[in-house]
């Protein structure tokens, strides 16, 4: 999309420049058959809370922060500690009084400015503004459907789709809007110069754009963040998509028409909602409030959390260790992990991101997919493959395709009676099998396969094992474990998966990295580097379900003389699946024996099969040896870092810049879904309406809903994840962490503006120090830690 | 022992009343008793077919008074439907009370879809046209609070506010054409009736009575275009659309099926069932084609199957509507609770790459392949002996099965895949004229035959024929015409649902703010 600039005028590419700005302000959202997630704060990182809930208030109309009387109750419990309340009011210029004065009284209602058709709607007493958002919806849905729809939409530009679709579309003039396909049909075809069109006939300035545009881009909801996905991915391998700013162009025409429709009407009350439009965005002192009260809370957690960690037991021994398992860092690990080292003292566990650094472009067997299993920050750099045997691989697809071709007579339009009528009582079984269905089986695919030279795999495993402080003290047998979730009939599955492996299970690469440090070829680079793996050591892939807590391993590669190794970690993970699904029993609605957790996986009726990462509130990179013995209930991303082993400090940059801004963003999620879930969330669970195989909608219309399902963060009765910003703790001296800091401006961002916290661990001098964003520096904090052993 | 089909209402209305009346806590040990009352109704089922095997059609008034009104008949209609409801009630009820678990109105939901199960148990096996009225009224209820589980959505609120004036004609009606029979035959009791039109002993208000009938099954099997309701009640929890579209909906297809010899009585009637059925199996069927939504997809094939069901019902082919409600209750109750694994659905057809496009030649093949099938399974079975519109109803379901070879056909399509979609259609003939000759069997001395065709039905024959077989060419040849620039228009009315919708919507003024 290049049009020559000297078309428009000056102003004209201010208002440009505000589209473009407020576009990346929105969060991508990422299909359902591989979503991970994503801070749908992302756009506001570079300011405080306080200030995002004013702007949110005024484009979204929702409230960022939890009720008033909860911080009452949490302050009347002795959750928030009143010295450490009395601090953040200070820090803001308020008083505890005002602070207090408010917790009695419910924070104002938010609301959001108006467009044209919210005061067209008023103005007319026709349900405008939801039919705008019905014909944008029924557009969308089509236009990037999958392969729901038997019959596709056709395809082409998002505008140049969505004007064909509206030049045809004659129902807004049944519903009372008449005009609508003629006027479209004389828009311009490109969608830039429609763009300008439009904010002629609106009147709208460079003062008002940018925040006006953002009040249209969040009514889009999911369709919008949709749209974003597709630029951001195109913008991170290097290119250029402008779906979001021509789904703009689409709401922004929405609102012409309905003031050319209304002019006499709504011209007035529209000047006014411009110049409200370009008032600046500050944080008003109710918003300063609920920052207070919100940072005193989790000041007042973390606390707690440096506390526990100050209980712990002692550290494990330094022999070493007879079995090593390496898991992803993911806050569901932490339980299993814990209950495996209690299962075996021999056993030792380190935490990595679950891809174990090995983004990877797989094609599954049978498959022409591509899937990406990798962090969504990254490219996929290694192309691999579950390559069976060939005729095997021909004779999945047959299968496949038989299977789409029957499918197809189901649903194609006279075939689906004959279905009905030769097939339909078939499903009388069918029925019953699910009703009474058991777990879910693990799908076992042949092992995957990189297409990589051999000096990049050397040199992959080298920085790896590098990144994952592992480059001596290798014991005989080493498990690398994925995890992933059995469930079914669930179309948010994928947000339960492996958000390093991008929404996939870790299987394909776990076996990846196994396969990798198994081949002789790949040892002897490493041993030329420095990295000496003992001949005896082999490395064994397995697959952690966090459903079932049972771990599948996979049998990749022959194992002759570890069968006593084998025998031993099997042992020992069936011994930590019980302690482990004990301990999650307790927090899951109706679970009943700890061994029918598996069973939620297999019900089509579960809709709260597990509790993905709700609850996640901390970051610890640091030795498992600071860490292990203490519970931290499932809640903290455990990374293993050495920083003594890091010189130049590659790794730690590397930690700070990927795994937790992975972390935040799962956070952030989270905690959107939970305060704010009819923006930030994906609804209700039992009105999900899958849509073009992307994403839902909920119930029979409206906008994609992007986020979690309220069923993912709430059990009903109180919400499980309890929204609290994400503490990072890092074992490592604090001028490497602070020049790091420096050199990653949108890192530091995060820190800076209160989305994340961040503490520097000293384990040697028993020291925490606390980054503080008014000063810009880590200072020495209130609790201490116990020495290292 | 002919009051069998009175236990299961009675357990599951006991049920009903106990947890609207004592509301059960968070997954509450009670909350299984629904469950445990439909394991009693197919259990009564169960007994109400061996009965049937054993003793034949029979039907029981209650003693006293209430047997003026309250009657059950067991034949091979109530016993499969029965069955059928009763089997996809347990399925049903055992999916709430998992996947509803946490909601606050669990217990009064629960309460509400088994008092609305024991209303369609009591309809179905209702041997009295009062009991009939009553059950038929109470589904209503039923539903109308169920759809209005989350009473503040407003897009609830306007589904259920079709619902009921959708309900209110459609009782009306039934009302109406209930009152006429009554008073044509000077009693209530359905067999009666049933034996008395069958004796050539017909009241001059007869064909007003089948027509009453015919308007009282279209608006409760939401054919188009009273189908708006019906498209939009994915505003309510999982469940009850499969309950509905599973159970509810065919409670019109199943009147007509009830009042079989009525009908056959009134040939004009059931040329115009056999008109709106078909018009709303094809228009549905498009559409559902258009939306990329799955819940929606479904519903709009279901609004395509109420209407074939009366298509049959139209050619008088009773037994077969009678096999399609069975069938397509299962295949759609099961869809609606699996809609969730649409994602992986999709994902799946993507992964073993494009789908071969049949050419013309493939797709002429594909037809007289269809044909040799049918020939070679019909002859088996004994095609000759079947009236014609059995045979030509069975055309139009291999029109259908030509589609499934069709795709084998594609010159991309490799050999293995052609022979694995040719051996699927055999199968599927197979599959299809095994219970076709079962339910003629199972029904013969309950449902009358077809009649011998008349003008008004060849003609009816011919146009369902020609109709069904242009749509299933335009359906195999699809990918060859559908990105023609013509047939986006045609898409974009289609997804629509061509604005009969939006009409009911205009007229009843849905999009005015004051009412929302």
């Amino acid at each position: 999309m290049t049009t020559p600039s000297q078309m428009f005028t000056g102003p004209e590419l201010e208002i440009f420049a505000a589209a473009e700005a407020a576009a990346t302000l929105i969060a991508p959202a990422f299909p359902l058959a591989a979503t991970v997630a994503v801070n749908p704060f992302l756009g506001q990182a570079g300011q405080g809370r306080a200030q995002t809930a004013a702007l949110m208030a005024r484009v979204a109309g929702v409230r960022i922060f939890r009720d008033r009387a909860d911080y009452a109750a949490a302050l009347a419990a002795g959750r928030i500690d009143r010295s450490v309340l009395q601090a953040a009011a200070q820090a803001r210029g308020l008083r505890l009084a005002d602070v207090e004065a408010a917790l009695t009284r419910p924070a104002p209602a938010p609301e959001a400015l108006p467009t044209v058709a919210d005061l067209a709607a008023a103005t007319t007493g026709t349900r405008l503004a939801e039919l705008v958002e019905d014909r944008i919806g029924t557009w969308a849905a089509a236009h990037f459907d999958e392969g729901q729809a038997l019959w596709p939409a056709p395809g082409g530009s998002a505008y140049g789709s969505w004007k064909a679709f509206a030049t045809r579309d004659l129902l807004p003039g049944i519903a009372g809007l008449p005009g609508v396909c003629s006027r479209v049909a004389g828009l311009p075809q490109d969608a830039r110069a429609a763009f300008a069109e439009a904010c002629r006939v609106l009147g709208v300035t460079p003062w008002s754009a940018r925040v006006y545009f953002q009040r249209l881009l969040m009514g889009l909801q999911g369709w919008g963040q949709y749209a974003r996905h597709i630029d951001w991915l195109a913008a991170r391998d290097g290119g250029r998509d402008t779906v979001l700013f021509e789904l703009l162009v689409i709401r922004l025409v929405w609102d012409m028409l309905l003031l050319e429709a209304h002019r006499d009407a709504l011209g007035k009350s529209w000047e006014g909602a411009l110049v409200r439009f370009a008032a600046p965005v500050a944080a008003g002192p109710e918003e300063l409030i609920d920052e207070t009260l919100q940072e005193a809370l989790e000041r007042s957690e973390e606390a707690a959390l440096l506390a526990r960690l100050v209980a712990r037991a002692a550290p494990a021994t330094e022999d070493a260790p007879a079995l090593q398992a390496a898991f992803c860092i993911d806050v569901r690990s932490e339980v299993f992990r814990r209950a495996l080292e209690g299962a075996d003292t021999g056993i030792r566990t380190i935490g990595f991101a679950g891809f174990f650094g090995l983004a990877a472009a797989h094609r599954g067997h049978a498959s022409d997919v591509v899937e990406a299993r990798g962090p969504v920050l990254l490219k996929p750099a290694v192309a691999t493959e579950a390559r069976g045997w060939a005729d095997d691989d021909q004779a999945g697809r047959i299968g496949a395709r038989a299977k789409r071709a029957w499918g197809r007579f189901r649903m194609a339009s006279v075939s689906a009676f004959a279905f009905v009528e030769a097939a339909g009582p078939l499903y009388a079984g069918k029925l019953l099998k699910d009703t009474l269905a058991g777990a879910k089986p693990v799908v076992q695919e042949p092992a995957p396969v990189a297409d990589l030279p051999q000096a990049a795999q050397v040199d992959a495993a080298a920085a790896i094992l590098g990144a994952m402080s592992l480059t001596k003290g290798f014991a005989r047998l080493v498990l690398i474990a994925g995890h992933g979730a059995g469930v079914t009939n669930a179309p948010h599955a994928s947000a339960l998966q492996c958000g390093a492996c991008g929404g996939h299970a870790g299987d394909v690469n776990a076996r990846l990295l196994a396969g990798l440090l198994n081949d002789g070829a790949v040892r002897a680079g490493l041993l030329e580097k420095g990295i000496a793996i003992p001949a005896q050591t082999r490395f064994i892939a397995g697959l952690h379900d966090t459903v079932s807590d049972h771990v599948t391993l996979f049998a990749d590669a022959p194992l002759p003389d570890h069968a006593e190794d084998l025998a031993r970690l099997e042992r020992a993970l069936a011994r930590a699946g019980v302690v482990a699904r004990t301990e999650r029993a307790a927090h899951l609605p109706r679970a009943g024996k700890p061994e029918d957790l598996a069973r939620r996986g297999g019900d089509w009726s579960e809709l709260r099969p597990e509790w993905g990462l709700a609850g996640c509130a901390a970051f610890v990179a640091a030795p498992r040896a600071h860490t292990a013995g203490v519970d931290l209930g499932g809640r903290a991303f455990l990374h293993d870092y050495d920083w003594q082993a890091d010189r130049g400090f590659g790794v730690l940059e590397l930690i700070l810049t990927a795994p937790v801004v992975v972390a935040s963003w799962i956070s952030l999620q989270y905690y959107g879904s939970s305060v704010a879930p009819e923006a930030f969330g994906a609804g209700n669970k039992l009105l999900h309406n899958v849509t073009g195989g992307i994403g839902v909608i909920e119930g029979n219309g409206g906008m994609l809903r992007a986020g979690l399902p309220w069923q993912s963060v709430h059990d009903g009765v109180a919400l499980r994840h309890d929204p609290l910003r994400l503490t990072v703790m890092v074992e490592a001296p604090c001028e490497a962490i602070m020049a790091i800091l420096e050199r990653h401006a949108g890192v530091k961002a995060l820190f800076d503006n209160g989305w994340l916290a961040l503490m520097a661990t000293d384990a040697a001098q028993g020291t925490v120090r606390r980054y503080e964003a008014g000063t810009r520096s880590l200072l020495p904090g209130g609790a201490g830690l116990p020495k290292a052993a | 022992m002919t009051y069998l089909p009175y236990l299961g209402p009675l357990a599951l209305a006991l049920v009903a009343l106990d947890l609207m009346w004592r509301p059960v806590g968070r997954a509450g040990a009670r909350l299984r008793l629904p469950e445990a009352a439909a394991l009693v109704a197919i259990l009564a089922a169960c007994g109400a077919a061996v009965m049937l095997a054993v003793q034949g059609v029979s039907s029981a008034a209650l003693p006293g008074p209430l047997g003026q009104a309250f009657a059950v008949r067991i034949d091979i209609v109530s016993v499969a439907m029965l069955g059928t409801v009763s089997f996809v009630g347990w399925i049903v009820l055992r999916y709430a009370r998992t996947a509803l678990d946490g909601e606050a109105g669990q217990s009064g939901f629960m309460a509400t879809m088994t008092a609305t199960l024991a209303a369609v148990l009591l309809l179905v096996s209702a041997g009295n046209l009062v009991q009939l009225v009553l059950a038929w009224a109470m589904v209503g209820v039923g539903l109308h609070r169920l759809i209005l589980f989350y009473p503040e959505r407003p897009r609830a609120q306007r589904a259920a506010r079709k619902k009921t004036v959708s309900g209110i004609a459609g009782t009306g009606a039934l009302v109406l054409a209930a009152g006429l029979l009554i008073h044509g035959f000077g009693t209530a009791d359905i067999g009666a009736i049933a034996v008395a039109v069958a004796g050539g002993e017909v009241p001059g208000t007869l064909w007003l009575a089948a027509l009453l009938l015919a308007v009282a099954a279209v608006f409760k099997s939401a054919l188009i275009p009273t189908h708006g309701w019906l498209t939009e009640v994915m505003e309510a929890p999982t469940p009850v659309s499969a309950l509905l579209h599973a159970g509810v909906v065919n409670a019109g297809g199943f009147l007509l099926i009830r009042f079989a010899d009525v009908l056959l009585a009134a040939p004009g009637v059931l040329a115009l069932l056999a008109l709106v059925g078909g018009f709303s199996a094809l228009v549905g069927a498009a559409v559902a084609l258009t939306q990329p939504s799955v819940k929606t997809a479904l519903a709009w094939s279901t609004c395509a199957q109420m209407g074939f069901m009366v298509l049959q019902i139209g050619l008088a082919l009773f037994p077969l509507a009678l096999l399609h409600i069975v069938a397509h209750s299962l295949y759609k109750a099961h869809a609606f609770l699996a809609s969730g694994g649409a994602v992986e659905q999709v994902a799946q057809i993507r992964r073993p790459g494009p789908v071969a496009v049949p050419d013309l030649r493939a797709v002429a093949r594909a037809f007289g392949l269809a044909l040799v099938i049918y020939a070679v399974v019909g002859l088996m079975f004994g095609i000759m002996d079947k009236p014609p519109q059995t045979v030509a109803l069975g055309a139009i379901l291999i029109f259908g099965v030509a589609y499934l070879i069709a795709q084998g056909l594609a010159d991309l399509a490799p050999w293995p895949l052609t022979v694995r979609t040719v051996a699927m259609s055999g199968a599927a003939t197979v599959g299809y004229f095994t219970l076709q000759t079962g339910i003629t069997a199972l029904a013969a001395g309950t449902l009358p035959l077809p009649p011998a065709p008349d003008g008004l039905i060849w003609a009816t024959l011919v146009l369902a024929l020609v109709s069904f077989g242009l749509a299933s060419v335009a359906q195999a040849t699809f990918p060859l015409w559908a990105g023609h620039p013509a047939a986006m228009g045609l898409r974009v009315h289609l997804m629509n649902g061509l604005y009969l919708n939006a009409l009911t919507d205009r007229m009843i003024g849905q999009w005015r703010a004051s009412k929302g």
